[in-house]
């Protein structure tokens, strides 16, 4: 057998009880897996091993040792005479029953424990679950920042300056790319009322056509925000102006107030 | 601590590869320990001198009291003085020879004894339990999972072990420890008389793991090529 080199010559330190735990399990795993010659060795080297009893200096027990046991043998001789004297001794030896119950212990604990693990796992796949939608929405998050980028920082972006209808207050920027869409941006903006938000509409060119919705924000305790439109509604050509009104939360199909901010697309 | 000693006669059927070989299976159980297997087994293939153990055990299938006292007489001196050479205190040693004694009578009815290396056998068990109670008083708090099971697992007298008497024998193996290097002697008893691991032993003799493992390994060697010599 492979290997067996390394194992043969660790057989008489076994064999003695001296081989540390790393080295007596490798052996006991390669006698495990039935090496012949090997279990051969380990055997013939217990008797080499059981022969140092001898060097020991022989000793001599007490007589009461003697008598002890003598005594104790004598009364298990007669009480086995005289069978009918006994308990009745089950047909099932001990050791079966034993087990049997370590059996029905072990099966009671597998059960248990498969239950455990079981849990354990459903945990897990829910806490892995948890982490790839968290990544998701990072990623989502980044592929947005990411595109917010491109469109300000690309020079074939259009300027659209968003004017208030209070010539004194703040104006709003926007930038369209033909490609990534529009983002507008705000700074200083007054609070829609409680219960509203600002709602960002694209004004056609063509005539009659109504405003087309867009998305709605609130400003953060500084005043400002972020508008990403990735999807206009309608293409730069075909539009004329981006407008901001304040509407009731969740928006509206068609303006409800008159526009807030407004700039025209170049 | 009561045992159970039981032979296994089937054993032979899984060795089938060997039809020179004898098989005995003692399996002893005790309440408190797993299954533990002692396969006494020996690779005959002639005449061997018997000893006075293989007239005696039989007899002790009849309850024969007066058997198991000769079987006592002759090797309670050797059984005793192992285990008072490992614990060192008279009253606890006779505990452990008590113990071992009577687990010997009491399941005497499934043991074989004309095929066994009784002695070996006895030694082994004697000197396991001994270990046992030594890591009870000092070590009670560690090593007790790593050591190997308290009896052995299996014996194999080598083809050139013949029957000698306690006393011969004894003055052959004395003989021959005699000739090992005061390092190889004073480490092959720490382990066979302190139950102490090769790395134990290098710790208490201030001495390199791989030379504490050379000595006992060559010590052993040597040892029996002596008794192969001998014989």
């Amino acid at each position: 057998m492979k290997n067996c080199d390394q194992f043969r010559e660790r057989t008489e330190a076994y064999a003695l009880g001296a081989l540390d735990p790393e080295e007596r399990v490798a052996l006991e795993v390669h006698l495990a897996s039935g090496c012949p010659d090997c279990t051969k060795a380990v055997e013939e080297a217990r008797w080499l091993v059981s022969q140092l009893a001898y060097t020991a200096p022989e000793a001599a027990p007490s007589d009461m040792l003697k008598g002890r046991l003598l005594q104790t043998v004598r009364a298990e001789a007669q009480s086995q005479a005289k069978p009918h004297a006994m308990p009745s001794k089950s047909a099932i030896p001990f050791w079966l029953l034993a087990g049997v119950a370590a059996l029905v212990v072990f099966s009671i604990y597998s059960a248990w424990n498969t239950r455990r693990l079981h849990d354990e796992i459903r945990e897990a796949n829910n806490r892995a679950a948890e982490l790839v939608q968290q990544r998701q929405k990072i990623e989502q998050e980044l592929l947005l920042a990411k595109r917010e980028a491109t469109i300000l920082m690309d020079p074939s972006s259009v300027n659209i300056a968003l004017k208030g209808s209070d010539a004194q207050g703040p104006q709003l920027k926007a930038k369209w790319h033909s490609e990534w869409g529009v983002v507008v941006m705000g700074e200083n903006i007054p609070m829609p009322s409680p219960h509203h938000v600002l709602q960002l509409w694209f004004i056609p060119k063509a005539p009659g056509k109504m405003p087309m919705p867009s998305m709605m924000v609130r400003p953060d305790a500084n005043g400002r925000f972020v508008l990403l439109v990735s999807s206009p509604p309608e293409s730069m050509d075909a539009t004329k102006a981006l407008a901001i009104s304040e509407e009731p939360e969740g928006g509206s199909p068609w303006p409800t107030n008159p526009p807030r901010y407004s700039g025209g697309v170049s | 601590m009561r045992c159970e000693l039981r032979l296994d006669t089937q054993v032979r059927a899984n060795h089938p590869g060997h039809p020179n070989c004898r098989f005995r299976r003692i399996v002893l159980e005790e309440r408190k320990k797993p299954t533990l297997v002692l396969l006494a087994a020996f690779t005959s293939t002639g005449p061997r001198e018997v000893s006075p153990d293989a007239t005696l055990l039989p007899r002790l299938l009849q309850k024969d009291v007066s058997a198991f006292e000769q079987l006592y007489d002759r090797h309670s001196r050797l059984v005793y003085g192992l285990v008072l050479r490992i614990l060192r205190q008279a009253s606890i040693s006779e505990e452990v020879v008590q113990d071992v004694f009577l687990q010997l009578w009491r399941n005497a009815d499934q043991y074989d004894a004309s095929r066994g290396p009784f002695v070996p056998w006895l030694c082994t068990m004697a000197r396991n339990r001994a270990l046992d109670r030594l890591r009870l008083k000092s070590e009670r708090q560690r090593r007790r999972e790593d050591q190997p099971d308290e009896l052995p697992s299996a014996i194999v007298a080598p083809e050139y072990e013949k029957v000698l008497d306690d006393k011969r024998r004894a003055e052959r193996v004395r003989a021959l420890m005699a000739s090992l290097s005061p390092q190889q002697k004073k480490a092959i008893e720490l382990a066979y008389f302190e139950g102490l691991s090769h790395s134990e032993i290098a710790a208490a003799l201030e001495e390199p793991l791989g030379t504490v493992k050379s000595w006992i390994r060559n010590g052993l060697l040597r040892l029996k090529e002596g008794l192969q010599a001998t014989s």
